[in-house]
């Protein structure tokens, strides 16, 4: 891996801007959302204060709430792939790189996302503070940069100065042009040891490692899952702000000569996710939908195929959800019984 | 190139009548698209404006790539496609899913247990079983009433080879079978001339999980009991989420599952 030094981290935004269209998690004027936006003159320093989620994970940017499958024209079904042009995503937190990570993996044979997947360089940021609610040292997803998941790595240093690693031909070739002095072992060194120092700073995880044992060993009462079901009042925001969640209906449009099939987020806590047409519902109450979605996010039978867990640790379930049943929530109740 | 999320366009060549609310649909491909699947399989049909939906595989493509499905009105998409008429094209996906275990199943004494629509999903294996000469195969057939039974002509057709029983929630005579296809069990037992090695059924789930404790119970191994399990599958690929069972996905593992396998899952979570 080659690493740089890098005094100014605009410099290097601004330079890969030049490149290719460039998204980076911005305030919306007027507004406390800090959501992924296009650069633009406007767009403020990168920010050195306490580091913040977007709102939005990344994943709408390579499966996107709602995308056209294809069209019918009366006489065949034509394929609509994207054709995406050339982006970077700039400030990706670790947790949401692994969560991009996952999706590359879940979506592997899907060609819809490889297209816009394809078409898209990653540079992420290191995170060298807690975030509100984030827990990414107990599942393996931060609060540094993982090897290997993003094009560019920028990670601030003690002194305020940057240290940027290349992790791919692709991110290399985007830094070219700008004269960088090549970073020392030592560096290096000091951003491992500065991991162990910030991971420490995170609140106690134990009800999670605790949780995740539970769901693993069967160990939660139907009665208690039933209990948080009767709090999800199935709003669908956990599984719109999850950025590992992937679920997805579709349903056809009409237009013009013929109609277009649009296939839109889906989630698995709705009632009728897996009512079949003869009305039967392998799902039908809110408890088993709730148990499922957290089996699915911790259990160790998806980690043969994903080297993970399905919970990258952000914590935003546990900010949106309106019934009190986000990450946090959950597994504090399910380490509190037995 | 399509990719597999995008319809083929496929004709509807014939439509009959075929049981309660049922219709027995025979479709050719057009632009000569041509595939093959295996027993157990499953297909989507899309009915432009009315999305799409999972159907089995009556019997499988031959020669020319016609097959057969029998398909239920359940639903807005299905209604759509009872309202065709023989020569109309619709959209085709498949195959998807996995097949029932041929290689497992040869030179054993094999007993197929259907319930109400679960038969048509247990025709392509019955057909294939029938032309395995070393293997002995019969059929128990459980519906609600005579008029609820489906696949008249298939089963008249497998009459001459393996033994069925019909059997009849609410007989409409005396003759008829009362009962479960459990109930039958024994004199089935007689007719396969041994207590069968293997087993393949389709049914409401209440039926086949009856069926899966029963020959656990009397000493089967859970490995040769086989159950063609329904989820709502969706996709077909394994990415849309819907067929969920424990940490499987039906349309892609399944939907054909050991009661090994399902046991297994079920321990996960109770959905």
């Amino acid at each position: 891996m080659k690493a740089f030094l890098l005094d100014d981290i605009d410099q290097l935004r601004d330079h890969l801007a030049s490149q290719r269209s460039l998204f980076t998690p911005q305030y919306t004027e007027g507004s406390t959302e800090l959501n992924w936006l296009p650069l633009t003159s406007k767009t403020k320093s990168v920010t050195t204060e306490r580091p913040l989620l977007p709102t939005y994970p990344a994943k709408q940017f390579f499966f996107p709430d709602r995308e056209i499958l294809f069209q019918f024209d009366g006489s065949d079904f034509k394929e609509t792939l994207p054709e995406p042009e050339p982006q970077i995503l700039f400030g990706v937190r670790s947790c949401d790189l692994c969560a991009i990570a996952y999706q590359d993996r879940f979506f592997r044979q899907d060609p819809y996302y490889q297209a816009r997947r394809r078409a898209t360089l990653l540079v992420g940021i290191d995170c060298n503070m807690p975030c509100e609610g984030g827990f990414c040292p107990t599942v393996d997803a931060g609060p540094f940069v993982r090897d290997g998941l993003a094009d560019l790595v920028c990670h601030q240093q003690q002194d305020a100065s940057w240290l940027l690693m290349v992790h791919t031909p692709a991110g290399e070739a985007l830094i070219q042009g700008l004269e960088l002095k090549a970073a020392e072992s030592h560096h290096i060194t000091r951003r491992n040891k500065q991991e162990q120092q910030v991971a420490a700073r995170f609140p106690s995880a134990t009800h999670i490692e605790t949780g995740i044992q539970r769901i693993n060993q069967a160990q939660v009462p139907a009665e208690t899952w039933q209990a948080m079901g009767l709090q999800c009042l199935t709003c669908s925001g956990c599984t719109n702000l999850c950025p590992t969640c992937s679920c997805f209906t579709s349903y056809d449009r009409p237009v013009a000569d013929g109609f277009e099939r649009e296939r839109c987020w889906d989630s698995c806590l709705y009632d009728a996710f897996q009512r079949e047409a003869s009305g039967h519902n392998p799902s039908a109450t809110a408890g088993q939908r709730v148990e499922r979605f957290w089996f699915h996010k911790f259990s160790n039978e998806y980690t043969k195929t994903f080297d993970r867990y399905g919970c990258t640790g952000c914590g935003r379930c546990e900010k949106t959800c309106p019934g009190v049943i986000g990450v946090h929530s959950v597994m504090k109740r399910i380490s509190a019984t037995l | 190139m399509k990719t597999l999320m995008t319809p083929q366009l496929i004709r509807i060549t014939e439509i009959y009548d075929d049981g309660e609310a049922s219709s027995h649909f025979t479709f050719e491909p057009v632009n000569g698209i041509n595939h093959s699947a295996r027993p157990g399989q499953f297909f989507t049909l899309t009915l432009p404006g009315h999305c799409e939906a999972a159907f089995t595989y009556l019997s499988l493509p031959d020669a020319e790539g016609r097959f057969k499905a029998l398909i239920r009105r359940a639903g807005t998409l299905t209604s759509a496609l009872f309202n065709c008429n023989a020569g109309d094209l619709i959209g085709f996906r498949g195959p998807f899913g996995n097949s029932w275990p041929l290689d497992q199943l040869l030179g054993k004494r094999i007993l197929i247990i259907a319930g109400g629509i679960g038969l048509p999903p247990l025709a392509a294996i019955a057909d294939h079983l029938i032309n395995s000469n070393n293997t002995q195969v019969a059929l128990i057939y459980g519906s609600r009433s005579p008029a609820d039974q489906v696949l008249k002509y298939e089963r008249s057709a497998w009459h001459m080879y393996m033994p069925i029983l019909e059997t009849f929630d609410h007989p409409s005579s005396q003759e008829q079978l009362a009962g479960t296809p459990l109930d039958h069990l024994q004199e089935m037992t007689v007719k396969l001339g041994g207590h069968p090695e293997a087993i393949l059924t389709c049914g409401p789930e209440v039926m086949m999980n009856a069926v899966g404790h029963h020959f656990v119970q009397n000493g089967l191994p859970p490995e040769n009991i086989w159950l063609a399990l329904e989820r709502r599958m969706h996709c077909g690929v394994g990415e849309c989420g819907h067929c969920y069972l424990g940490s499987s996905y039906v349309c892609t593992d399944g939907p054909i599952y050991s009661w090994q396998q399902l046991t297994r899952l079920q321990l996960q979570t109770t959905a």
